[in-house]
């Protein structure tokens, strides 16, 4: 079939929340974009069990909420579960700032939210070419000028492509954005369960009043077995999304089994009482780029551009990625708009996304969250000993009746020093301002 | 010109089915649909044979509005049209009134475009009831050719096909005149990967659709929950089986382990009464 080549104004490879989210821009703009998606549909490849951020939807559809978006729970208590092997004790907030209008958070299952804000990007124009792997780029001049794929005729045409390929970064490599593969040590593994209950016993067992109620959790502590990661535990309307995260290299290491540490998760005797009786509906991994700003590649060159997983825009500690990747999806766009405007396709003008970008939150923070990563690789304390400290002490201050309280509180700071000598305790906690705040 | 037809249907994606626990009916939401196995490998069959034979290929299909993305999977193959049969009225329908609809649908194509050869999946992946296909084809009188797994010949000129089918003994090989309609296996043709400007067009490819009316009033008597007979008493999911006693040879002989079995055997009422009866 011998037909005129295919041409457009600008491809997006990739329809996660980012490709969806740039292509919803570009052609809201009037120019003509195709978006080409490896999966059956958008969604389809991923595997994702937490919460969307509002502020982002809001961001490109203000009109968001009226659009009927196909959303689970919203988040109206979050914060954290500290596990030892026995125990728990529960650090969560709900009300107050939680109690937003609207609610800043909401859960998702990316199978069902994907194809619909891909759906929201071709009323605005964008076309969508589903099943279909971008293999490589086409090139003029060491500029690309488009995107070979895996289909026979499968070149495709656009002076700028916005690579959203997600995680595994194959062809952010091949444009040598980046010099590496992924590194095991900047890469998580997250392996999730989708538990199914009666929502009723969900709002019982976890003191929800309804199912205009839900929790976004982050378990720390004996769920990743002194690995660097974390458990997570979030609602939807009928089941519980529960999994754990931990980096590769940890997983080489101790030639622990991903699912044998999520057994163990959900074995655990203060969360096996909440799944009790649920049916396992769904079963699946997904790798994470927590690498932040040191595994960044270069945002753009001649003609390209690159945004969300592909460009380790993930913020680990704050379960951010999708509202990064929604954000960095329309800086793409903008520029690209810009760049069909000056009819400049370089990189000269390209940098404009970079420009963008330092004046959102997503680079800001990928910087100053840029010692993360290795703080947790090199701090295994925060996984086990702190965790565990915490519900000894607050186990023995609560159960320390009959004692006189000066040998109470003496056992409470042995049970801490007899696992870390107070100075490195200390240092540990200055460590971790450090991480968080950049200095 | 030959003129192919292919008649497929949506089904959900019953690899991936999940039970609502508290109702025991399966979930369809999440559950993507697709194009029944069976019947993209007929259509992709007739694809090749419609290239092969510079001929047309028609698709049609009874569903619900969603399923022209079954028919698009089908544009994506190679067939030129594609015809959507969607109408409330039509709900409810069992496999002998759908076998109505569809023959009647055919009927009215081949009226106006001759057609020389019939494919339908073997079965639906949902139902499994393998009736569909065999009853449109009854009503039509064509020669029926089940299980095909290969096309061997299809003569335009001289109005036939040499078509393999598959037996529980092994294979027939039929020659049979056209017009004729076939239900396919698997085996009969490999699934293409469409050329990207062929996938293109189909993305943008919309159906015909016919509804209970037009262009053919179908007998409200025969289609939908009226025309059909077939009642759904009960559905769910079946009990667990008690996982089955072992009997070990190796520890208890041969002749032991025979007597065990034979003793229960017996101790069985209704296998006792056989046996009485038997003498």
């Amino acid at each position: 079939m011998s037909k005129d080549k295919l041409q457009y104004d600008v491809i997006v490879v990739g329809a996660g929340m980012a490709g969806s989210t740039a292509a919803a821009i570009v052609a809201r703009s009037g120019l003509k974009v195709a978006v080409i998606e490896r999966g059956v549909k958008p969604g389809s490849k991923n595997y994702f069990g937490g919460a969307l951020y509002t502020h982002a939807l809001l961001d490109i559809y203000p009109d968001f909420f009226d659009r009927k978006p196909p959303l689970e729970r919203p988040v109206t208590e979050t914060g954290f579960w500290f596990l030892s092997e026995d125990g728990m004790v529960k650090a969560t907030v709900q009300g107050g700032y939680v109690n937003s209008d609207p609610i800043d958070a909401y859960v998702a299952l990316r199978a069902e939210f994907d194809p619909w804000w891909a759906e929201q990007a071709a009323a605005e124009g964008a076309f969508f070419i589903p099943k279909t792997l971008v293999t490589d780029f086409l090139y003029e001049d060491a500029k690309v000028i488009g995107v070979k794929t895996d289909r026979p005729e499968g070149d495709v045409y656009a002076p700028v492509v916005i690579i959203c390929e997600g995680v595994n970064n194959l062809l952010t490599q091949k444009l040598g954005l980046i010099d590496h593969d992924l590194k095991i040590s900047k890469t998580a593994l997250a392996v999730k369960q989708l538990i199914s209950l009666p929502a009723k016993d969900i709002n019982a067992r976890l003191g929800l009043l309804d199912n205009k109620h839900g929790l976004a959790i982050s378990v720390i502590g004996d769920v990743s077995l002194g690995m660097p990661g974390l458990g997570f535990l979030y609602t939807t309307n009928n089941a519980l999304s529960m999994g754990v995260g931990v980096t590769l290299d940890a997983l080489e290491e101790t030639q622990i089994k991903p699912y044998e540490l999520l057994q163990r998760y959900l074995e655990h005797p203060a969360i096996a009482p909440i799944i009790k009786d649920g049916q396992l509906m769904e079963y699946g991994a997904h790798l994470i780029p927590e690498g932040g700003w040191t595994t960044l590649p270069k945002l753009y060159t001649d003609g390209a551009m690159v945004a969300g997983d592909a460009a380790s825009m993930v913020n680990a500690i704050h379960w951010e990625g999708t509202n990064m990747a929604i954000t960095a999806g329309k800086q793409a766009a903008l520029t690209a708009i810009e760049a069909h405007k000056k009819n400049d396709f370089s990189a000269k003008t390209l940098a404009g996304y970079q420009k963008r970008l330092n004046e959102t939150f997503v680079l800001k923070d990928l910087k100053q969250y840029r010692k993360m990563s290795a703080f947790l690789a090199n701090h295994p304390e925060f996984m086990d000993i702190y965790p565990t400290f915490l519900n000894d002490a607050l186990g023995m201050f609560f159960t320390g009746f009959g004692k006189p309280k000066g040998k109470l509180y003496k056992d409470i700071f042995r049970s801490l020093t007899r696992r870390r000598p107070l100075l490195k305790a200390v240092g540990d906690l200055v460590a971790f301002g450090r991480a968080i705040t950049g200095i | 010109m030959i003129h192919l037809l292919a008649s497929i249907k949506q089904v959900p994606d019953t690899t991936n089915i999940r039970i609502d626990p508290e109702t025991g009916s399966m979930i369809r939401k999440g559950v993507p649909a697709i194009l029944n196995p069976y019947d993209a490998h007929a259509v992709a069959a007739a694809a090749e044979w419609k290239r092969k034979l510079d001929g047309k290929l028609t698709v049609i299909t009874m569903g619900p509005p969603a399923a022209k993305e079954a028919l698009q999977e089908c544009i994506e193959m190679g067939a030129d049209r594609a015809i959507l049969i969607s109408d409330r009225k039509f709900a409810g329908s069992d496999t002998l009134a759908t076998s109505y609809v569809l023959a009647e649908a055919i009927r009215k194509i081949d009226q106006d475009d001759p057609v020389d050869l019939v494919f339908f999946g073997k079965q639906a992946i949902d139902g499994d009831t393998a009736q569909v296909g065999p009853g449109a084809a009854i009503r039509l009188g064509l020669p029926l050719i089940t299980y095909a797994v290969e096309i061997s010949e299809i003569n335009v000129d001289e109005k036939y096909a040499v078509i393999v089918r598959k037996t529980e003994s092994g294979k027939e090989i039929i020659q049979t005149s056209l017009p004729a309609a076939l239900t396919a296996e698997k085996a009969i043709a490999e699934i293409p990967y469409a050329a990207l400007p062929d996938l293109i067009t189909s993305l943008k490819f919309i159906p015909e659709v016919w509804s209970a009316d037009e262009p053919l009033a179908y007998d409200e008597n025969q289609i939908g929950l009226s025309g059909s007979p077939t009642m759904v008493a009960k559905s769910g999911t079946p009990e667990a089986h008690e996982p089955a006693e072992t009997i070990s040879v190796a520890e208890q002989g041969l002749s032991g382990a025979v007597e065990i079995i034979l003793g229960k055997m017996l101790s069985n009422s209704s296998v006792a009464s056989l046996l009485e009866e038997l003498k």
